[in-house]
């Protein structure tokens, strides 16, 4: 009993230590937003294809991810060698502070996107959009275009995730604000919308009908979907669609194994995980899921809501005071 | 001889000076790097930004929120804990035995379970009982809202007035009757006896409880962080959380949060003052040797109607939630009916077998607890030894230091870690399961004090000169003759740290890591990602460990006892 005692708390001394230092050659540590459904699969993928990489993923709100980068960049132990979230502002911001390696994968050219950085700082590795995702037993005729969300049958129960936390928020409130101007938020508010947690939440409570409908991130939604939520899922002609790009960090010692992940994240193989998870693909030549009403990665680059991403950057505090501002009066 | 003489003594010295070192490094330097923090800017006093901060409308707010949430915590706690302490010592209640461990039960539920259960129990759209309600009696709008002050009021209580129980109902059963029965035999009613006998008697312990009440809710983080935030409710630790993160880290976020951090331990400081002078206002001796059972007081046609209140109690606030938890955790996807076609228990495998990040935390917060609680455990008992046992100069600066972590808010250790040992001192170890470690070490400290103390107080000194007296070393005596008398203190110390560890949120949600998730900031981040059916999937498992926990720990002091 005592020898045990003193056996697990040796044990659990040298599980403290390692716990942070892995033996394995080749590591590779992915901050991203994406959400366990598509990173898991992801994972397993990529390890079954390099076995020697020991690969793990912190997945968080892209708040979050770049808290846990600055509060690393502060104290110099920087653990991550990949990032890949959705808040394309972040990217430009990051690069421009030098921050990034620069990489131009193999699998590059095939890529379809609003986004590209021209000196390969980054590249995007992914299509997120945004649709209206509605709880079917609380909302019989779903909404078809962003105006009906202004209709008194979605009143008080319309929800957006917080911007403070969500990357794929805050791109798509910066996006409505451009296109459909502060007043729509402001009417939105007047009709009683809230705001939620991170992009996840907003869509759970959706499925449990805590709110009637919500801006849903597509591959959440699907994933609930699938699972047999009451939920709905449409996209309004204009559409939010938000690149994540993929950048490596300079300085990682695991430069090799970033280049491979990156590599893979864009070949075809790659792809076609992140497309089956429904979200879409950067590249034409793989196929979406049709079923649940996704467009192909040309339509959705063709129906986008334009943004001048250099210009939300700067902005970016900004935005997001306003918003707080619109949505938070009581 | 000689050189063995010196030996021996000097590994009871090295002992001794090493825990005082680690008492001072752990906890006190953290703390102090908390008030500089907040008074210093460059090197300068700076009494300007402190006001700035405290008179930005947020914070201001938080630390309305945190008082006003310990008030109402602390003064519904009191009037539950003591009623029921009331109940089950003093009056012939059925079952009273039974209904005493019941009532205890609440107290190894960790809150921020109960939170989320209670989210899905009475959130107002989706709450499975609201939604009862509404389809029941036709409602337009939900009868209950759990966001807002109120929940989380409600909420903290319901798991909270233990505290006061163990304390009131463990003092009634020891009180003297014999001052009761003077006084009516003196003539006085039941309503003059309770009001100028029993309640002054019981004012140390039901204050000592409330206290214990009004620390822990005042820096409560799990259940204002579920209940709370949703609906732009902060208290003074989510504030500090929510800057932290949104400001990515930045030192004026810190800064804030240890202006606020400084508040907390005033405002804990206070409320240990405010106790002693209460206490010092009347003291009597109230606990007589003798064996004497106190009269009971028959309840007769209350007592039904008491015993169902109490069982109705229990089961609203044990039970349904806890039931809850279990059957959302089974589910397919939230919001589904509950019916066996959309249960699965896929969640559960997924969670313990192929999720990374789960089982992950599920192992970082057992080897967590467990170096935690052995390490607290050793030092602990050192400094108990020094502070009950030893004549030394300047011992009260060691009394100082064990007492400050018992009032010490989670969250203010977590961010006097972050300050201490994220490089600023040749040390860095951010990210890693270590800075955890740390916090936890300084955490729980004052468990491990209290509990050695107390052992140590029975054991007279005596003993040990006699040791002396026939040439046992300094450390012969305490090895052959201290250690294992105080073992079943030590015993107890362990796991009253292992336990609660196994489940903290409050520290480790400021200093978790990419690899460094603990059980209870995995729950909570799946709850706040929206994976609720796994975050519920992974609190059944989180309370399946804790009543696993309780049993072993009953068994082993169990047998612990009988040996000595």
């Amino acid at each position: 009993m005592k020898k045990a005692l003193v056996f697990l708390i040796v044990l659990s001394f040298v599980f403290c230590s390692i716990g942070s230092v892995s033996f394995a050659a080749e590591k590779l540590m992915v901050y991203t937003s994406m959400k366990e459904s598509l990173i898991g699969k992801l994972r397993d993928a990529f390890v079954k294809k390099y076995p020697g990489i020991a690969f793990d993923y912190y997945s968080a709100g892209a708040g979050k991810l770049m808290a846990k980068i600055a509060a690393e960049r502060q104290s110099g132990r920087m653990t991550v060698d990949v990032l890949w979230h959705s808040e394309v502002p972040d990217f430009y911001q990051l690069k421009g502070e030098g921050f990034f390696e620069k990489y131009v994968s193999p699998e590059s050219k095939h890529i379809k996107s609003t986004v590209k950085d021209p000196d390969g700082y980054f590249t995007p590795a992914r299509l997120g959009t945004l649709g209206i995702v509605y709880n079917t037993k609380k909302v019989t005729v779903p909404p078809k275009t962003w105006q009906d969300l202004l209709d008194a049958r979605f009143k008080g129960g319309y929800g957006i995730a917080n911007p403070a936390l969500s990357g794929t928020a805050f791109m798509s409130i910066a996006m409505q604000a451009n296109s459909l101007g502060w007043d729509y938020f402001q009417k939105l508010r007047a009709n009683g919308a809230r705001i939620g947690q991170g992009s996840g939440q907003v869509v759970d409570d959706t499925a449990s009908g805590d709110l009637k409908a919500a801006l849903g991130v597509d591959y959440i939604v699907i994933d609930k979907m699938q699972k047999g939520a009451n939920i709905g899922f449409v996209y309004p002609k204009e559409m939010l669609v938000i690149p994540s790009p993929v950048a490596i960090i300079k300085g990682t010692p695991n430069l090799g194994a970033a280049k491979k992940f990156i590599d893979f994240l864009l070949s075809k193989e790659g792809q076609t995980i992140i497309a089956a998870s429904g979200t879409l693909p950067i590249r034409s030549d793989v196929p979406v899921l049709k079923k649940y009403g996704l467009p192909t990665p040309d339509e959705a680059v063709k129906r986008a809501m334009k943004l001048d991403y250099l210009k939300t950057m700067k902005d970016k505090a900004a935005i997001i005071k306003k918003f707080d501002a619109v949505m938070k009066v009581k | 001889m000689l050189g063995r003489y010196i030996k021996s003594v000097g590994i009871a010295e090295l002992l001794l000076a090493l825990s005082v070192l680690i008492l001072v490094v752990v906890v006190a330097v953290p703390v102090l790097l908390i008030v500089w923090t907040a008074l210093f800017v460059d090197g300068q006093l700076n009494i300007k930004d402190i006001v700035m901060v405290l008179s930005e409308p947020d914070t201001y707010e938080a630390l309305k929120n945190s008082l006003v949430i310990a008030g109402g915590v602390t003064f519904l706690s009191t009037i539950i804990g003591v009623f029921f302490a009331w109940l089950v010592s003093r009056t012939d209640l059925p079952f009273k035995n039974t209904m005493k461990l019941l009532f205890l039960i609440p107290f190894m539920l960790p809150s921020f379970i109960g939170a989320l259960a209670w989210k899905m129990l009475l959130s107002p759209r989706s709450g499975y009982v609201n939604k009862f309600l509404m389809n029941t009696f036709g409602l337009e709008d939900s009868p209950f809202d759990i966001y807002g002050l109120i929940g989380i009021i409600a909420v903290e209580t319901m798991y909270l007035f233990p505290f006061v129980f163990i304390q009131v109902s463990g003092a009634l059963e020891r009180m003297d009757p014999t001052l009761e029965e003077s006084a009516r035999i003196s003539g006085a009613g039941l309503l003059t006896i309770t009001r100028k006998i029993t309640l002054p008697l019981m004012l140390p312990s039901i204050v000592a409880g409330a206290l214990l009440v009004a620390l822990y809710s005042l820096a409560h983080f799990g259940v204002p962080a579920i209940l709370g935030t949703e609906v732009g409710i902060y208290n003074i630790p989510t504030k500090i959380y929510e800057r932290i993160y949104q400001s990515a880290g930045s030192f004026d976020a810190i800064r804030t949060g240890t202006i606020l951090s400084s508040i907390l331990v005033i405002s804990a400081g206070l409320i240990l003052y405010a106790q002693s002078f209460i206490l010092k206002a009347g003291r009597f001796q109230v606990i007589a040797g003798k064996s004497m059972r106190p009269t009971l007081l028959k309840l007769r046609g209350l007592k039904m109607p008491l015993l169902v209140l109490s069982i109705l109690y229990i089961a609203i606030t044990v039970i349904l939630p806890t039931v809850t938890i279990f059957m959302v955790g089974s589910l397919k996807t939230y919001g589904l009916e509950f019916n066996l076609e959309n249960m699965t228990l896929d969640n559960l495998t997924y969670i313990l077998f192929d999720w990374k990040m789960t089982k992950d935390a599920i192992w970082n917060s057992f080897y967590l607890s467990l170096a935690a609680a052995f390490v607290t455990m050793l030092v602990g008992t050192l400094i108990s030894y020094v502070i009950v046992k030893m004549k030394v100069r300047g011992k009260f600066i060691l009394e100082f230091l064990g007492v400050l972590p018992f009032s010490l808010p989670g969250t203010v250790i977590a961010l006097g870690v972050i300050l201490m040992w994220s490089g600023k001192f040749g040390i860095n170890l951010y990210n890693t399961a270590w800075i955890i470690f740390v916090a936890y070490v300084a955490r729980y400290m004052a468990f491990s004090l209290k509990s050695n103390s107390a052992a140590l107080e029975q054991v007279h000194d005596s003993l040990e000169e006699a040791a002396r007296a026939c040439g046992a070393t300094h450390w012969q005596a305490l090895k052959d003759i201290v250690i294992p008398l105080i073992k079943p203190g030590m015993v107890a110390a362990f796991f009253l740290i292992f336990l609660p560890a196994l489940r903290e949120l409050t520290t480790s949600v400021l200093l978790y890591g990419p690899t460094t998730r603990t059980i209870g900031v995995a729950i909570y981040t799946l709850n706040e990602d929206g994976e609720t059916v796994y975050a519920a999937a992974l609190a059944s498992i989180a309370l399946v460990i804790i009543v696993v926990g309780q049993l072993v720990i009953k068994r082993i002091t169990r047998s612990n006892v009988e040996g000595v």
